[in-house]
């Protein structure tokens, strides 16, 4: 708990500028929260104004009770609101943070909800404190989910040894090999477990559901879309890992996760699972800084080659001046294309 | 009860009971048994002065017995319904209460007050019941018969109630209300008695013969209702007629009075002007016979003397004789030769006067003639009065002119060139006004008009320029251009003279809740409109042209969809190698080179860009077209403003955005060029149909690959001012643009 006070700290200095007095109540309850670790909601109706907070604390009473959910933090944001919570999952086996934006509109209609999973590292708190992304999802009425990277805390050998492989790079993938397989489900984490949690806990329309992501994670939206066809409206990758089986860091993440077995690792390769697509209509769109120092390693022409082969439409923009995805760029990521599956 | 009444002495208290049973049998009278009441009293009376210490008991004994009574005859009521009894009850009661009052025995007046007030009481209510009821007669005897017994009352006793029960009964008899009513024999019968008498007869329930006989009464009530607003409306009318007529008349006679008084004073004058005219000629004639006369005298005169010298002379010697006589021969010559007149100067006779009473004649005519009109008025012309071959032509007239028939002559205005004089026509009519008709469009044409009867025609009236509406516009319904909210409109006037202005008028074609709802826009001052509109709707559009004559007929209909945009290419800006097919949205450039024509001199023209530009409406909304290509095919496709150079290729300035793709080494090359840069952008489906979205709101340009609802790119461009589809094509081949597509759902999100 103190971890996560502490990373609200250091990461929401713009979220301060947005309501400083909010986010004093968010930091002064979490401490009270840790220390008498009684029931947060009755604290909340106590440290919130009473204007916007009963609604809100009625809505998550609601919440708490019918399922494991715990909210974290929660700042108005742009007319709604960040939140973070966390869930014991099942898939995973450990505790596990994800972060929700609720837009205005939230309030009173379902919403399309748009999924984003990042890259290498990262946590759920990554993507909501340096993109900017609220303003865009308020406008539009779109509610995101950022789940974390990985298990954590699984206290598995080796897991916080290398910042590529473990915690904080989960790839995605279900893992089959000891000792991962037991945490290691990302895969079913993001695509069943998550939906499920989210679907039900939130006014979101499940039939309009999107997936994008960055690097690791863009391979994550683009392998969650292609092996599940349908699923999601559209998918729109960041600097993704577009072939991970030539890729160095996923070689050794399919190596540990899924075993020495190369034609194994093909069911999470996206370069690999274009050329057996056989699904509905998909809408692929890749952003990819010119100047990325990792672009050898994220391989998108092969993928693009893939695609041109299979008469799957994408849209491959490479774009100047970007050596590395920056915070600036993650509003180009949440691309209009993706509000526009949601009409 | 009966018995505590009948304790009382002298009171006969048992024959009253059976009196009234008998009474109740034949449905007689409770009257006789109200005077039980009085009866009553009366002994209360003589009991309370002759028991003064004892009224205490027997004062409680009596209110009973009163109450009894009073109960009896409330019951009586009940029974007959005849209400008016208690008056005579009551009456009585009135007298008693005071008198009992003034017997110093309080408690018996509190007692007795007490019924008589609700007997008060019974009575407002048979009074009203009496008012109600009009079949009873015999009012006036009743007042009698009250005083007959009021005096009975008291000398009498027991005899006043014999009396009575002979009496009223007799009266009852004609007040008692009949039970049916003969229709037969057209009365009231009583129930029980003379029923038998009617037994064959006809018989209705009383209150249903009462229904029918008002319903009658009221029927015959309203036709003498209707008939007295008839004869109110007639008396109206007639006195209508009479003012009329009297106003006539007198109009009438007053005309008359001056015209008699004008032949009168004419008449005056003439028989003064001969009087004097005959005074003058006497006067003349006599003076000259006078002047005749007197000369005449002198002459003899003269004569005379010279006669008397003559004999003188004849008596003188012979010698002053001969001397003389020559001197006189030659004055006697002298004489003779001056010429005696004697002819009369002037003419005794009386001439002939022949007195000239044509003019009394014309105004002993005129009475009865009518004079020749004045100049009739002609009217300007009115608005909406004309179309494209006629006008009518209104006049009018003084009110108390009696015309004939109207001539109505009318020409072209002429424009000025005096050796076209225009042919004049002329109309005959009856009426004030006349259409005249087959005359030119939109052209002006000069009136004028003559009244006429038999005493003769008025002089012309001023001349009056009618102008005839215009001959309906030629919608160019090539030139339509559309998008979404709106459409432009362009005509030809079709009429050689300049119009005031024209109208649109448009109809929802496929609404028909607004079927035959026709806007019309007015006051348009050239040959061009842009019209808002609803989107995805189809329009029928009339033009119609307007001068001070009215509007012209409609146009031909032209049709518009306000789905997507509709837009036309521009011929003028087309490079000399690109032909557009008939319909106009087929862009080619043929394989052979087409031998180069020289550029015409016009600055429009593509002359390096192989490429056209297409006019798309002027309306700063969404606009979305779609182009077919083919995948292998060399094109530039995109969006320009109107002065792009035009020798330089399409996106390499910053007056266009364009998509441009190569095709080269099976190897698709797409870019999104504008001031010759481009974003890196590598698409994967080559696009066959692309959807081209002009979003002034949002300063966007998208392009889509229709087919799979791609999106390919966005341009974010200032667009300040209008800007045109343009097309190129680098290689030969050809384009095909689709316009009139509703915008897809995908694209609105750019």
């Amino acid at each position: 708990m103190g971890a996560a006070v502490s990373r609200v700290d250091s990461h929401q200095p713009q979220k301060r500028n947005v309501s400083s007095c909010r986010m004093h109540c968010v930091e002064s309850l979490c401490l009270i929260f840790a220390v008498l670790s009684i029931s947060h909601l009755y604290i909340l109706v106590f440290f919130f104004p009473p204007g916007s907070s009963a609604r809100g604390a009625d809505k998550k009473k609601r919440i708490s009770r019918r399922m494991a959910l715990k909210q974290v933090s929660s700042s108005k944001s742009f007319g709604g609101f960040q939140k973070v919570f966390e869930h014991d999952s099942v898939e995973l086996k450990c505790k596990m943070k994800f972060a929700v934006y609720l837009p205005p509109k939230a309030e009173s209609a379902k919403c399309p909800v748009l999924y984003f999973l990042s890259g290498l590292t990262c946590t759920e708190q990554n993507f909501i404190t340096k993109s900017g992304f609220q303003q865009a999802a308020s406008e539009h009425g779109l509610i995101v989910i950022a789940p974390d990277t990985s298990p954590r805390g699984c206290n598995i050998k080796g897991e916080d040894d290398s910042w590529d492989f473990g915690t904080g790079a989960g790839f995605y993938v279900d893992a089959t090999e000891d000792p991962w397989k037991t945490n290691y489900r990302m895969y079913s984490y993001v695509t069943e477990e998550l939906p499920q949690l989210v679907n039900a806990n939130f006014p979101v329309d499940p039939q309009r559901t999107s997936i994008f992501g960055h690097s690791m994670g863009g391979h994550g939206a683009l392998i969650c879309t292609l092996k599940n066809p349908g699923k999601y409206k559209s998918v729109s990758a960041f600097a993704p890992i577009c072939n991970p089986m030539l890729c160095v860091w996923s070689k050794k993440a399919f190596g540990e996760f899924l075993g020495p077995d190369q034609n194994k690792w093909k069911a999470y390769d996206a370069t690999h699972l274009v050329k057996s697509y056989t699904g509905s209509q998909l809408d692929i769109l890749i952003d990819q800084g010119k100047a990325d120092e990792f672009y050898d390693q994220l391989l998108p022409e092969n993928f693009i080659a893939a695609c041109t082969e299979k008469k799957i439409p994408v849209v491959f923009r490479l774009q100047e001046l970007y050596p590395v995805i920056l915070t600036r760029s993650w509003d180009t990521t949440l691309r209009l294309q993706d509000l526009s599956q949601f009409a | 009860m009966e018995e505590d009444a009948g304790e009382e002495p002298g009171l006969g208290r048992c024959t009253a009971p059976t009196d009234f049973h008998f009474y109740h049998m034949d449905l007689y009278d409770s009257d006789s048994r109200l005077q039980v009441l009085p009866e009553e009293s009366t002994g209360v009376r003589r009991e309370a002065v002759q028991a003064e210490r004892t009224y205490e008991p027997r004062g409680a004994r009596e209110g009973q017995a009163h109450r009894a009574l009073h109960e009896e005859a409330d019951e009586l009521v009940h029974l007959y319904g005849l209400e008016d009894d208690h008056e005579l009850g009551d009456e009585i009661m009135d007298e008693d209460t005071p008198r009992l009052g003034t017997a110093e025995y309080p408690p018996y007046g509190v007692k007795r007050g007490d019924p008589a007030w609700e007997q008060r009481d019974w009575r407002l209510g048979g009074e009203a019941a009496e008012a109600e009821d009009l079949g009873f007669g015999g009012w006036g005897s009743r007042g009698q018969c009250q005083d007959l017994r009021e005096a009975y009352r008291y000398t009498h006793g027991r005899a006043s109630e014999e009396y009575e029960c002979y009496v009223i009964p007799e009266e009852e008899d004609e007040e008692e209300a009949a039970d049916v009513f003969c229709v037969t024999c057209k009365i009231p019968v009583r129930a029980v008695e003379n029923l038998d008498a009617h037994k064959e007869h006809e018989v209705t329930p009383l209150n249903q013969a009462l229904e029918s006989a008002k319903d009658e009464i009221h029927k015959n009530m309203y036709k003498l209702e209707k008939q007295i607003i008839d004869m109110e409306n007639f008396a109206s009318h007639l006195e209508e007629v009479f003012i009329t007529v009297e106003e006539n008349f007198g109009r009438q006679e007053q005309n008359f009075e001056s015209h008699y008084n004008e032949i009168l004073e004419t008449l005056a004058q003439k028989y003064e002007e001969k009087i004097q005219a005959l005074g003058q000629k006497k006067k003349e004639k006599l003076e000259a016979l006078y002047e005749q006369l007197v000369s005449c005298g002198e002459n003899l005169d003269t004569c005379k003397e010279l006669m008397e010298t003559i004999e003188e002379m004849c008596h003188e010697e012979k010698v002053d004789f001969l001397k003389d006589a020559v001197a006189m021969a030659d004055r006697l010559g002298q004489f003779l030769k001056t010429k005696t007149d004697v002819e009369i100067s002037a003419q005794p006779d009386f001439e002939e006067q022949t007195l000239d009473f044509s003019d009394v004649e014309e105004l002993m005519g005129s009475i009865n003639s009518i004079p020749a009109p004045s100049a009739p008025v002609i009217n300007p012309q009115a608005p909406n009065s004309a179309t494209g071959s006629s006008v009518r032509v209104c006049w009018s007239l003084y009110s108390d002119d009696t015309v004939e028939s109207y001539q109505l002559s009318y020409r072209p205005v002429g424009d000025g060139s005096p050796g076209k004089d225009q042919a004049e026509f002329t109309v005959t009519v009856k009426e004030t006004y006349c259409s005249v008709k087959n005359l030119m469009p939109n052209t002006q044409y000069e009136f004028w008009v003559t009244a006429q009867n038999r005493a003769g025609s008025s002089p012309s009236s001023e001349r009056a320029v009618y102008m005839t509406a215009p001959s309906p516009p030629i919608i160019k319904s090539k030139e339509i251009r559309s998008c979404e909210e709106a459409a432009l409109i362009c005509w030809e006037s079709g009429s050689l003279n300049p119009v005031d202005s024209y109208t649109v008028e448009l109809t929802q074609a496929e609404a028909p809740q607004a079927w035959g709802v026709t806007e019309s826009i007015v006051g348009i001052p050239t040959c061009e409109a842009l019209v808002q509109l609803q989107p995805r709707q189809n329009y029928t559009i009339y033009v119609r042209a307007l001068n001070v004559g009215g509007p012209s007929a409609r146009s031909e209909p032209a049709t518009v969809h306000t789905t997507g945009s509709y837009f036309h290419l521009n011929k003028d800006t087309c490079h000399p190698w690109l032909t557009i097919s008939e319909d106009g949205f087929t862009v080619m450039r043929s394989e052979r080179k087409t031998p180069m024509r020289e550029p015409l001199a016009s600055n429009t023209r593509f002359t390096r860009c192989v490429a056209v530009l297409g006019n798309l409406i002027p309306v700063r909304g969404r606009h979305y077209w779609e182009v077919e290509v083919d995948e292998c095919l060399d094109y530039t496709i995109g969006v320009a403003f109107e002065e792009v150079p035009r020798h330089e290729d399409l996106g390499a300035n910053r007056l266009s955005w364009c998509l441009r793709h190569t095709f080269a080494s099976s190897r698709h090359k797409y870019e999104f060029l504008h001031n010759k840069t481009s974003p890196d952008t590598r698409i994967t489906v080559p696009p066959r149909r692309i959807g081209v979205l002009l979003d002034y709101a949002n300063s966007r340009l998208s392009f889509f690959n229709v087919d799979i609802s791609q999106h390919l790119h966005s341009f974010s461009c200032e667009l300040h001012r209008l800007v045109h589809p343009c097309f190129s094509l680098e290689k030969p081949g050809c384009l095909k643009i689709r316009n009139g597509i509703p915008m897809p759902k995908h694209v609105t999100f750019y």
